[in-house]
């Protein structure tokens, strides 16, 4: 069908780009104001970020953040939203917000889930009532939130998946449910519909779903499907291969990714934009995300260590009384967490900062032109120096883009 | 300038010495206006009401949005929250090799007097009987005892401002013995003076603290030979009294009056601190704040009370239930006219969301405004001490409003450990329900065939239901899903 051009309501400013990879540092103006990319965005999956206020999650660095379609539409409801006026004035969040449209959970829970050309078909796991998500109405309901970019409806599965023709036939779908979007879409001049790249595994199937998708035009383009237990060097391969075909001049979101190496080396294959829930939900179990790996605070040996958290950190909990911070220690973590939920904000807010600045760190490395020592650096830190250490998808990956990561 | 000479006679004091200037008191047995004030503390004006602590934050509030968005000039740390290792290790607080270690430790801002006592308020009662030498004590891992020297010296290494006595009080017991209330006295005389004695032999430049000495919960003629030897040799010694039970005040010695009264007798409502107030007590810990918080009520009450509609015949609610469904829509803040960071940022339907959701931040915004409400509560009960209309202030309050708090209706948070009481061990029930429920055999079957597709190679967390994706599942429409909130977090792989 023919391609149908559509507003955006964003730009894209490229600052510049690595010489030897294909990490890129932007500026994306967003209707929320303008956000830096390479970016991390935390998961407010029902509309607060696990505990922190809107003025807690800004002071990390935060301005664009996730909210979940399907959880927001289950509660407080779309009747509510429209009443309210949308994800912003109900969170009191005065920044941007992305919203997700649920596909990734037909990763998880297919077999509960039937999808027809309609849409798809659930089979409610509490009354065993028959629900139905069209695209028309996931685009419905991400209007009615009023996030400055929404995602399309599309056809996921496991990337695991050995059916070919499955796989086909959602990466088809997709890109029809793409057409109904667009068509669906109310706002186009407020909020920016993304395309979701599908296609599993396979490359061939990748590529013919990017070039349909890239011609329709939308604000930004995301690559889908991933993040569902696929090995990394699948992974690794899948993105290399989208964004090599991608326009340069937009936007491109890894959906669902956020360990801090996967964020790494998906910024040298030229993503600029993740999501994870795993750094805010991995806090209430007492993990903190350092440069130097992750530490469980609820582990005895911290009892008694009264350094920060993460030495020169920056974020709320690190930085000493004297910068304006709280000087917390891992000792006093270790004595609130799991005991009383502000031992949870504590960590959220440390891991939530962790990955911005990470990122933030990335894109200055990047306007620089020191991306591929920074990648080195951040290895090294993060294995202690140990080469033989390091995952073996993501020397090859590396050296995919010319970083040879064993080399000094 | 009065407020002068009495800045320059604060800057004279050693500096860890409390001042109370009694401003206002019409004699014994009737509300009094004060002040206490410690050099580099901010000062606290009574009555009043200072933050009561868990694991040494207020619940819900982490130590920058306490910093930031509470008006209290103090918080009252029981000791028992921080000694759990005792007495297999030291306690890791006391390795915290910093001045004021326990300020540093919880990250409580400079500004701001720490009280520390032994017990939490209420204390849970511990089935370890107190002794000649220690009392019994409830920790995060279990029921412990702690000696009187092993309080002073605990005492000497965290550096609180002031510091309770420790008291010999059999919490929970429902009738105590004349022989056993003649111990109470002698046991708390002799570790007040304990404390005395480790203050006194504190080096030159060392930090020091004031003391505070209990007054048992027992009539008067049972605890005369403490208080007359506390009148005899202690009287300078001590700078305030910690009161266990608020109707024996008419019991205080005369020559007590002068010291500021810190209420350990919890109230259960606005109405019960009121009465404690018109008795002429001082300091408060409100522990119903965080009950109320924790049951999702939004504290909705002023004091004076607002002008009684003459039509209505009822009486207004001091709380409103924030779980209630009216709620969903309404964008208007929790209380008329607040101006805490809830009521100026948020509105309650999202409030209403964020319980019914279970999200953490609907516990930590209502527990903002509920202390916002109580510091104002006590503002009104201060102008009304000083335009001498307290008495009828009170009857118009007590007419406006309901005599209790509302029931709570919704689920609270998770019930932490200090939450239940050691007899409630006994019982079978769980004190949590369950995450999940046990579905049949065919929903069983229909669970694990999606979940063979979770990349989770731990065999423990397999049949854990990760929540972002089933919760994905439940259709668009409305409805009332309780299993909802019965399914558990999966842990994640790298946890």
């Amino acid at each position: 069908m023919a391609p149908v051009s559509i507003p955006s309501a964003l730009s894209f400013e490229l600052l510049g780009k690595c010489s030897v990879t294909k990490a890129r540092a932007a500026t994306l103006h967003l209707p929320h104001g303008p956000v830096p990319l390479p970016i991390f965005m935390p998961v407010a999956t029902q509309g607060s970020l696990k505990g922190l206020t809107p003025d807690q999650l800004e002071d990390q660095g935060c301005r664009l953040c996730l909210n979940n379609t399907y959880h927001l539409g289950l509660k407080p409801g779309q009747a509510t939203l429209d009443a309210i006026g949308g994800a912003h004035k109900f969170q009191s969040w005065p920044h941007n917000i992305l919203t997700d449209s649920g596909g990734f959970q037909m990763v998880s829970l297919l077999k509960l889930a039937k999808v027809t050309e309609e849409g798809v078909r659930f089979l409610s796991p509490h009354d065993g009532s028959p629900m139905l998500l069209t695209p028309e109405h996931s685009i419905s309901l991400q209007n009615s939130i009023g996030s400055d970019i929404i995602m399309q409806l599309d056809d996921v599965i496991a990337t695991t998946s050995p059916d070919f023709e499955r796989m086909k036939e959602a990466m088809e779908r997709s890109v029809r449910w793409l057409d109904r979007c667009i068509q669906a879409h109310k706002y186009p001049e407020r909020q920016n519909l993304f395309c979701i790249i599908q296609g599993g595994l396979d490359l061939d199937l990748r590529r013919a779903c990017t070039a349909e998708m890239v011609a329709r035009d939308t604000p930004g383009i995301a690559i889908g499907g991933l993040s569902g237990g696929e090995a990394k060097d699948e992974y690794c391969k899948v993105v290399d291969t989208c964004t090599g075909l991608l326009p340069e001049k937009k936007p491109r979101y890894v959906m669902g990714v956020g360990y801090p190496e996967d964020l790494v080396v998906s910024v040298a294959l030229g993503a600029d934009m993740f999501d994870c829930v795993w750094p805010t939900r991995t806090a209430r179990f007492g993990n903190a995300v350092t440069s130097s790996g992750v530490l469980n605070i609820r582990n005895a040996v911290y009892a008694e260590d009264f350094g920060p958290i993460e030495e020169g950190c920056q974020c709320t909990c690190c930085r000493s009384p004297a910068d304006g911070g709280l000087g917390i220690t891992r000792a006093y973590i270790y004595h609130v967490t799991a005991k009383e939920t502000a031992g949870a904000h504590l960590l959220t807010m440390h891991n939530v900062h962790y990955q911005l600045n990470l990122m933030r760190l990335a894109r200055e490395a990047i306007l620089e032109d020191r991306y591929p020592q920074f990648v080195k650096d951040f290895f090294s830190k993060l294995y202690d120096g140990q080469k033989e250490k390091y995952p073996s998808w993501a020397i090859t990956a590396l050296k995919g883009v010319g970083v040879d990561l064993l080399s000094d | 300038m009065a407020t002068d000479a009495a800045v320059n006679k604060l800057n004279e004091l050693p500096p860890e010495m409390i001042e109370f200037a009694l401003l206002k008191t019409t004699g014994a047995l009737a509300p009094r206006l004060g002040r206490i004030s410690l050099a580099g503390r901010k000062t606290i004006l009574t009555p009043g009401f200072i933050g009561n602590t868990s694991r040494g934050v207020i619940p819900h509030i982490s130590p920058d949005n306490f910093g930031k968005s509470v008006d209290l000039n103090g918080v009252y740390i029981p000791l028992e929250d921080f000694v759990e290792k005792h007495p297999q290790k030291i306690p890791p607080v006391f390795k915290y090799d910093v001045p004021e270690a326990l300020r540093k430790f919880i990250a409580l801002p400079d500004d701001r007097l720490l009280i520390l006592g032994a017990r939490r308020n209420p204390p849970i009662p511990s089935p370890v009987a107190n002794t000649n030498t220690e009392v019994g004590l409830s920790t995060s891992v279990g029921f412990k005892q702690m000696s009187s020297e092993y309080y002073g010296a605990a005492v000497r290494k965290l550096q609180p401002d002031i510091v309770i006595g420790l008291a010999d009080i059999p919490f929970g017991q429902a009738s105590v013995g004349t022989k056993r209330k003649d111990k109470m006295s002698d046991r708390t005389e002799l570790w007040l003076r304990d404390m005395i004695a480790r203050k006194e032999s504190l080096d030159k430049d060392e930090k020091s603290w004031a003391i505070f000495a209990p007054i048992l919960p027992i009539e008067r003629d049972l605890q005369s030979w403490y208080l007359e030897h506390i009148i005899d040799d202690m009287v300078d010694k001590i700078s305030g009294v910690a009161i266990y039970d608020t109707y024996l005040l008419d019991d205080l010695p005369d020559q007590l009056h002068h010291l500021p009264r810190l209420s350990f007798h919890a109230p259960a409502s606005p109405h019960e601190l009121l009465r404690q107030t018109s008795l002429g007590m001082d300091l408060f810990t409100v522990p119903f704040l965080a009950d109320a918080t924790d049951a999702g009520i939004v504290l909705d009450f002023t004091f004076p009370a607002p002008k009684k509609d003459e039509s209505s015949s009822t009486r207004r609610t001091l709380g409103i239930d924030m779980w209630h469904e009216d709620h969903a829509c309404s964008v208007i803040p929790l209380s008329d006219g607040c101006t805490c960071y809830a009521c100026t940022r948020h509105h309650r339907a999202y409030l209403q969301h964020l319980l019914a959701a279970k999200e953490m931040l609907g516990w930590v915004l209502i527990q903002l405004h509920n202390h916002a409400i109580m510091a104002d509560f006590f503002t009104g009960v201060r102008a009304s001490i000083q335009a001498g209309t307290f008495d009828a202030d009170v009857a118009a309050f007590e007419a406006y409003y309901e005599p209790s708090l509302p029931e709570k209706t919704g689920q609270g948070p998770r019930i932490r450990g200090y939450q239940f009481k050691s007899e409630e061990h006994a019982k079978k029930d769980k004190k949590n329900p369950k995450a999940y429920k046990k579905f049949d055999d065919a929903k069983i079957l229909e669970l694990k065939a999606a979940h063979g597709q979770q990349p989770n190679k731990k065999p423990g967390m397999r049949d854990v239901i990760d929540d972002e994706a089933l919760l994905g599942l439940v259709g668009m429409q409305n409805q009332d899903d309780g299993r909802m909130q019965d399914l558990r977090l999966e842990d994640d792989p790298k946890a």
